[in-house]
C-alpha cells in the first residue's frame, strides 16, 4: 500500500513537472519600440503609441495544440475593420525546435540569424485571413522555407494580446521549454512591396504608412521591436535588442550588414 | 566630318548620363485591377455604385465593371520622391458599355452608361490621383515636405480628418512635418486647399475658390512612456471676390470672406502602466457664414429641412471626451473601457473626418435603418423616391464622425456607414473579456443631447427659420446618417449590447458569433404647450370644421404656420378630419423599443477559402408620431411594428494573389403601421397608386403637402449580391 502511495506521488510529480513544463513566458521591456534604436512610427493616428512595443510572449501546450499570446503595450484597435481585433499589427514567432534549419530571415524583414541561432519554424500572425498569408507565402518566400512557415487558422486581437493556436506538431518536437525563440513585431501592410511579406517598410524619415529612422533601402532591419537577451523583461535587454539589430548600409541604400538575430531562450 | 564626331560624342555622353541616371534612380511601378459584378431585385441600372445621393450621379444594385489603378513611386535622390496614380473609375463605365462606344449625344441625364463615350463616366477614362513630392532635406528643424495630394490622417477626426469621396487622398496641399529633442517633440504644418466640392456653406466655396484653404497645425510633446500632451488648431478661409468693388480693378480687387471656421484643441495621455490608459481631448469652434449677395451664396439661414455641410451664421461650439481604459487588471482577461464625451450643437470642424474614422467609443445605430422610411427611402411618400441602399440599408453598425458633414457616398451595402455624432453626450462602458477560444465585449451607452431645445433653441425665430440644415430631419427607425438637428428635441437614448465569438473544436475550428443589441429610446419633441400649434379646442370635432386660431410662442411666430389644421372630409360616407388635429403634446412623441439578434457562423473550408453565414434579426416597436406630425410631412411615417430579417452569405478566396470576394443577402420582413386615430381613413386611387406604388383602393392618409402614407402591412422580400476580384500585380 505504501508503495502505491509513493509510486502515485512519484508519477503525480513527473506529471505537474511535465505540465508546468508545457508552458513558456517570456518578457520585455516597454519603450524600447524603436527597433535599432532610432526608429520612429508612421505619423498616420491609427498607429497609437506602443502599438508595436513587445511586452510578453506566451507558448502555453494544450493537448495537441500550442497556444500563442504575444502582449504589446496598447489596446488593440481594428481602424481597417480587418475583423480580427487588430489592424496594424503583424508578429513572426520564429522557433528554435531542432538545430536551426534557417538563418536567413523573411522576405520584408531584412534580417538573418546569427549562426547556431537559426530557426526552424515560423509562426505569422496577421489580421490578414490565413488564405491572403498563406498565398503570399507561396509568391515571395523561398520554396525551401514554405514548409517551415506556420500559418494559423486565425488570428485574435483582444484587449492588448495577440493570440493564435497552432498544432504543437507544427512547431517541432520535444519539450518546448528548450526551444529558442525569438519574437518579430512588424506592421500589417495591405499593399505590400512586391518583395515584402506584407510587411511595412522603414525609410530614413517616417511618413503617413512608413517607418522613420533607418533607411530607404533594404539594409536597415524592418524590426519595431523583439525580445532580447533573457527574455525577463528588464531594462537592460533594450540595449540587448538595440545591438541585435545594428546594421550597415552602403551609400545607395545596400546592404554591408544585415541585423544578426538570436534566440532567446526560457529560464530554466 | 567634324559634325559626325560630335555626333558621335554627344550619343556617348547620353548613354553615359542614360545609364547613370538609371543607377541612381528607380521607378517603380504596382498596380491594382479591381473588378466588381452587382445584382439585386430592385433592378436599379444607374452606376457599379449601390448608394449615392449627389444629384445626377446615378446608384444602382446591378452592373458588371472593372478597374484599374496604376501606382508609381520613384526615389529620385536621397531628398526627393514622387509618387502618382493613374485610375480608372467605375462609375457608370459596365461591361455593358462594350467598351464606351457610341451613347447619347450631347450627353443628358446619363445613367447606367447611356451617354456611352459622350460622359467621362462611361467612357473608361482614367484619371489622375495623388500626385506628390516628399522632400526630406536632411535640415534640423524639418523632417519631410509633401506637396500635394494626401489622406491628411495624421491629424485627428475632430478637426483634420479622412476625407474620402471615392478616393481618400482626393485632397491637396502643403504639408511640412518636423521634430526636435530626439522626437519626442513632433508637429505637423499643413495647407489644405480648400475642396470646392462641399467644404463650406452649401457644399460648396462659392464661386472664387482658388484661393481658399484650410490651414492646420499639429504638435505632440512626448515626455517618457507615463505622459503625453498636444495641441491642434485649424483655420479654414473661404474668401470671394468683393462685389462691391467696382471702381478701379488697376489695383487689382479686394475681396471678402464668405466663410470661415476656427479651431484649437488640446490633447493628453496618461499612461501609468500597461494596465491603466487616460486620454483626455478639448476642443473648441468658432464658425462664420457670410451671405454676400452672391450666386453661390452662404445661406443666411435654412429652412425646417436645410441642406448644408455646415451651419448657417455665427456660432461658438465645443466638443470633448474623457477616455479610461483598464486592461486586463486582474489577469483574467477581463477588461474596462469608460468614455465620457459631449460633442456640442454648434461644434464645427470643416475638415473634420467625413468618414472612415470611429470617434465614440460607442457601436451607435445599425446601418440596417439608415434612412428615415421603412425601406430606407426619404420622401417616399412622394413618387420617385425610391430606396437608394435597399432596405437592407448597409452592414453592420455605424461609425460616429463629429460633423453633419458626413459623406457615405460612392458606397456599397458592404461597405461601413459613417452617421453624424454632433450634439451626442453620455458616456459608454464597455467590459471585454478573451479567455481561451472564447471573446466576449458588451456595451452599455446612454446618450444625452445638447439638442435637445424647443424652436431650435431660439424660440424668437420661426421654426422656419434656424441656422441648422436639418438634413432629412429626425424621424424613422434608426438615425437617419446625417441628420443632427430638428426643430423639438427632448431625448435620452440607452444602447446596450453583448457580442461574442467563439471558436469551437470542430475540424479546423468552427467561429460562432453572436450579437444581441437594444436600443431603448425616448423623445419627447415638444414639450412645452406654448408650442402647440393653435390654441386649445381649435379643432371641435364631430365634422366641424377647425377655426384656425394659431397659438404664438412669440410674436408673430407660431408652430401652426407649419403644421396646419386638416380638412373635413368625407370617404365612403365617414367624414371627419384628413389627419388627426395637432392638439396635443404627445401627438409628435417618440418611443423606440429596437432589438438585434445576430447569429452566425465562419469555418476555413479549404487554405484557400472562408466561408460565413449569418442570420440578423430586427425586431422594433416604434412610436414616431401620429398623423397630426406626420414625420415632418416628409418622410414616410414609420410608427408601427418593424421586423426585418437579413440572411447574409459570405467567401473570401484568395489563389496565387488575387483575392474573390462574395456577399449575398436576402432581406425580408414586414411593417405594420399604427399611425393612431383621429383621422379618416382614404383609399388610394390610380394616380396615388402608381406614384407610391401602392395598390389601388389600398388604406392609407393624404397628409399636408399631399404625400401618402400607407395605412396596409407591407412586406419586404430583397435580395442582393455583391462579387469583386481584385488583383494586385
Amino acid at each position: 500500500m505504501r508503495k502505491s502511495v509513493v509510486w502515485l506521488s512519484v508519477g503525480l510529480l513527473v506529471l505537474a513537472a511535465s505540465v508546468f513544463a508545457q508552458e513558456v513566458a517570456l518578457k520585455d521591456p516597454t519603450g524600447d519600440d524603436n527597433g535599432p534604436g532610432t526608429y520612429t512610427y508612421p505619423t498616420d493616428t491609427v498607429y497609437k503609441p506602443g502599438s508595436f512595443d513587445l511586452t510578453s510572449f506566451k507558448l502555453k501546450v494544450k493537448g495537441d495544440k500550442a497556444d500563442i499570446d504575444v502582449g504589446l503595450n496598447s489596446a488593440l484597435e481594428d481602424p481597417w475593420r480587418m475583423g480580427t481585433g487588430f489592424s496594424v499589427q503583424m508578429v513572426f514567432v520564429f522557433v528554435k525546435s531542432g538545430k536551426g534549419a534557417f538563418t536567413a530571415g523573411l522576405p520584408g524583414l531584412n534580417i538573418k540569424f546569427a549562426e547556431g541561432e537559426g530557426w526552424d519554424k515560423v509562426v505569422i500572425m496577421s489580421p490578414q485571413g490565413a488564405s491572403r498569408v498563406k498565398s503570399e507565402v507561396e509568391s515571395k518566400v523561398p520554396k525551401d522555407m514554405q514548409g517551415a512557415v506556420v500559418i494559423p487558422g486565425r488570428v485574435r486581437g483582444a484587449g492588448r494580446t495577440l493570440s493564435c493556436s497552432v498544432p504543437l506538431a507544427d512547431l517541432g518536437e520535444g519539450d518546448p521549454t528548450t526551444w529558442g525563440f525569438q519574437v518579430v513585431v512588424q506592421s500589417n501592410e495591405g499593399f505590400p512591396a512586391s518583395t515584402d511579406l506584407l510587411t511595412r517598410k522603414v525609410n530614413e524619415f517616417e511618413g503617413q504608412h512608413r517607418f522613420g529612422g533607418g533607411n530607404d533601402g533594404d539594409c536597415d532591419p524592418h524590426v519595431m521591436d523583439l525580445l532580447a537577451g533573457e527574455g525577463k523583461g528588464d531594462k537592460s535587454e533594450i540595449a540587448a535588442q538595440h545591438e541585435m539589430l545594428k546594421y550597415e548600409c552602403g551609400e545607395g541604400g545596400e546592404t554591408k550588414a544585415l541585423a544578426s538575430l538570436k534566440m532567446v531562450y526560457p529560464a530554466k | 566630318m567634324r559634325t559626325g564626331k560630335w555626333t558621335i560624342l554627344l550619343l556617348a555622353l547620353a548613354v553615359v548620363a542614360a545609364t547613370v541616371h538609371a543607377e541612381e534612380f528607380k521607378l517603380n511601378i504596382g498596380g491594382t485591377t479591381y473588378t466588381k459584378w452587382l445584382w439585386g431585385n430592385m433592378r436599379d441600372d444607374g452606376s457599379v455604385y449601390n448608394f449615392t445621393t449627389v444629384p445626377g450621379e446615378g446608384y444602382g444594385d446591378n452592373g458588371q465593371g472593372s478597374e484599374v489603378e496604376l501606382l508609381l513611386d520613384a526615389k529620385v535622390s536621397r531628398y526627393v520622391s514622387v509618387k502618382a496614380r493613374l485610375h480608372s473609375r467605375f462609375n457608370q463605365n459596365q461591361w455593358t458599355n462594350f467598351g464606351g462606344f457610341g451613347g447619347t449625344n450631347p450627353p443628358k441625364d446619363c445613367t447606367g452608361g447611356d451617354c456611352g463615350e459622350y460622359d467621362p463616366r462611361s467612357n473608361q477614362y482614367v484619371k489622375l490621383r495623388g500626385v506628390a513630392v516628399t522632400f526630406t532635406p536632411g535640415y534640423k528643424w524639418i523632417d519631410t515636405a509633401t506637396i500635394g495630394a494626401n489622406d491628411f490622417g495624421m491629424f485627428d477626426p475632430f478637426v483634420i480628418g479622412r476625407i474620402r469621396y471615392i478616393d481618400r487622398d482626393n485632397a491637396s496641399g502643403l504639408l511640412f512635418q518636423g521634430s526636435a529633442n530626439r522626437r519626442a517633440f513632433t508637429w505637423d504644418a499643413v495647407r489644405i486647399s480648400l475642396p470646392r466640392l462641399w467644404a463650406g456653406p452649401n457644399y460648396n466655396t462659392g464661386n472664387y475658390t482658388a484661393a481658399d484653404a484650410a490651414y492646420g497645425y499639429q504638435f505632440k510633446y512626448t515626455a517618457g512612456s507615463a505622459f503625453d500632451f498636444g495641441g491642434i488648431v485649424q483655420y479654414v478661409n473661404d474668401i470671394e471676390v468683393d462685389n462691391r468693388d467696382t471702381a478701379n480693378w488697376d489695383n487689382g480687387r479686394d475681396y471678402r470672406t464668405r466663410f470661415r471656421n476656427g479651431v484649437w484643441g488640446a490633447k493628453f495621455g496618461i499612461h501609468p502602466s500597461s494596465v491603466v490608459d487616460i486620454r483626455g481631448a478639448y476642443y473648441r469652434s468658432s464658425v462664420d457664414s457670410v451671405p454676400m449677395g452672391i450666386s453661390n451664396d452662404a445661406p443666411g439661414s435654412f429652412g425646417i429641412n436645410g441642406y448644408s455641410s455646415v451651419i448657417a451664421g455665427r456660432h461658438k461650439g465645443e466638443s470633448w471626451k474623457l477616455n479610461a481604459d483598464f486592461n486586463d487588471p486582474f489577469e483574467n482577461g477581463l477588461s474596462f473601457n469608460f468614455e465620457l464625451f459631449s460633442i456640442g450643437a454648434e461644434y464645427v470642424s470643416m475638415m473634420a473626418a467625413r468618414r472612415e474614422s470611429d470617434v465614440l467609443l460607442t457601436e451607435g445605430h445599425d446601418a440596417a435603418f439608415a434612412f428615415p422610411g421603412p425601406s430606407n427611402a426619404s420622401y417616399g411618400i412622394w413618387g420617385g423616391n425610391a430606396t437608394r441602399i435597399g432596405y437592407g440599408g448597409w452592414d453592420g453598425n455605424a461609425q460616429q464622425v463629429a460633423t453633419i458633414n458626413v459623406d457615405n457616398e460612392f458606397t456599397d451595402f458592404d461597405e461601413p456607414m459613417a452617421e453624424t455624432a454632433i450634439g451626442w453626450k453620455g458616456i459608454t462602458f464597455t467590459p471585454t473579456f478573451a479567455s481561451g477560444a472564447l471573446e466576449l465585449a458588451g456595451e452599455y451607452t446612454y446618450l444625452d443631447y445638447n439638442t435637445n431645445w424647443q424652436a431650435w433653441g431660439d424660440p424668437s425665430r420661426s421654426i422656419t427659420n434656424t441656422d441648422y440644415p436639418a438634413t432629412e430631419l429626425d424621424t424613422g427607425v434608426g438615425h437617419n446618417f446625417r441628420t443632427a438637428y430638428q426643430p423639438f428635441q427632448d431625448r435620452t437614448t440607452h444602447i446596450a449590447l453583448i457580442k461574442g465569438k467563439y471558436v469551437a473544436d470542430v475540424g479546423k475550428g468552427l467561429d460562432i458569433f453572436f450579437k444581441i443589441k437594444t436600443i431603448q429610446e425616448k423623445d419627447y419633441r415638444m414639450n412645452d404647450a406654448r408650442f402647440l400649434p393653435f390654441v386649445a379646442g381649435d379643432c371641435p370635432g364631430g365634422g366641424q370644421a377647425c377655426a384656425n386660431n394659431k397659438r404664438y410662442y412669440s410674436p408673430n411666430n407660431s408652430t401652426g404656420d407649419y403644421f396646419t389644421n386638416p380638412p373635413v372630409i368625407t370617404v365612403k360616407g365617414v367624414t371627419g378630419y384628413q389627419w388627426k388635429p395637432f392638439d396635443s403634446l404627445a401627438d409628435d412623441d417618440r418611443d423606440l423599443d429596437y432589438k438585434t439578434f445576430q447569429l452566425g457562423v465562419g469555418y476555413q473550408v479549404t487554405p484557400d477559402l472562408y466561408a460565413s453565414a449569418a442570420y440578423e434579426l430586427y425586431k422594433v416597436d416604434l412610436k414616431d408620431g401620429n398623423t397630426a406630425f406626420q414625420a415632418y410631412q416628409l418622410h414616410e411615417m414609420a410608427s408601427g411594428k418593424h421586423e426585418k430579417n437579413k440572411l447574409i452569405l459570405k467567401a473570401r478566396y484568395i489563389l496565387g494573389g488575387a483575392e474573390i470576394g462574395f456577399e449575398y443577402q436576402w432581406n425580408f420582413g414586414w411593417f405594420k403601421p399604427d399611425f393612431g386615430d383621429g383621422f379618416v381613413v382614404q383609399y388610394a386611387d390610380a394616380d396615388t397608386a402608381k406614384n407610391v406604388h401602392v395598390k389601388v383602393g389600398s388604406r392609407g392618409f393624404m397628409g399636408r403637402w399631399g404625400g401618402w402614407n400607407s395605412l396596409e402591412k407591407r412586406e419586404f422580400n430583397q435580395q442582393r449580391l455583391k462579387a469583386f476580384m481584385k488583383v494586385q500585380f
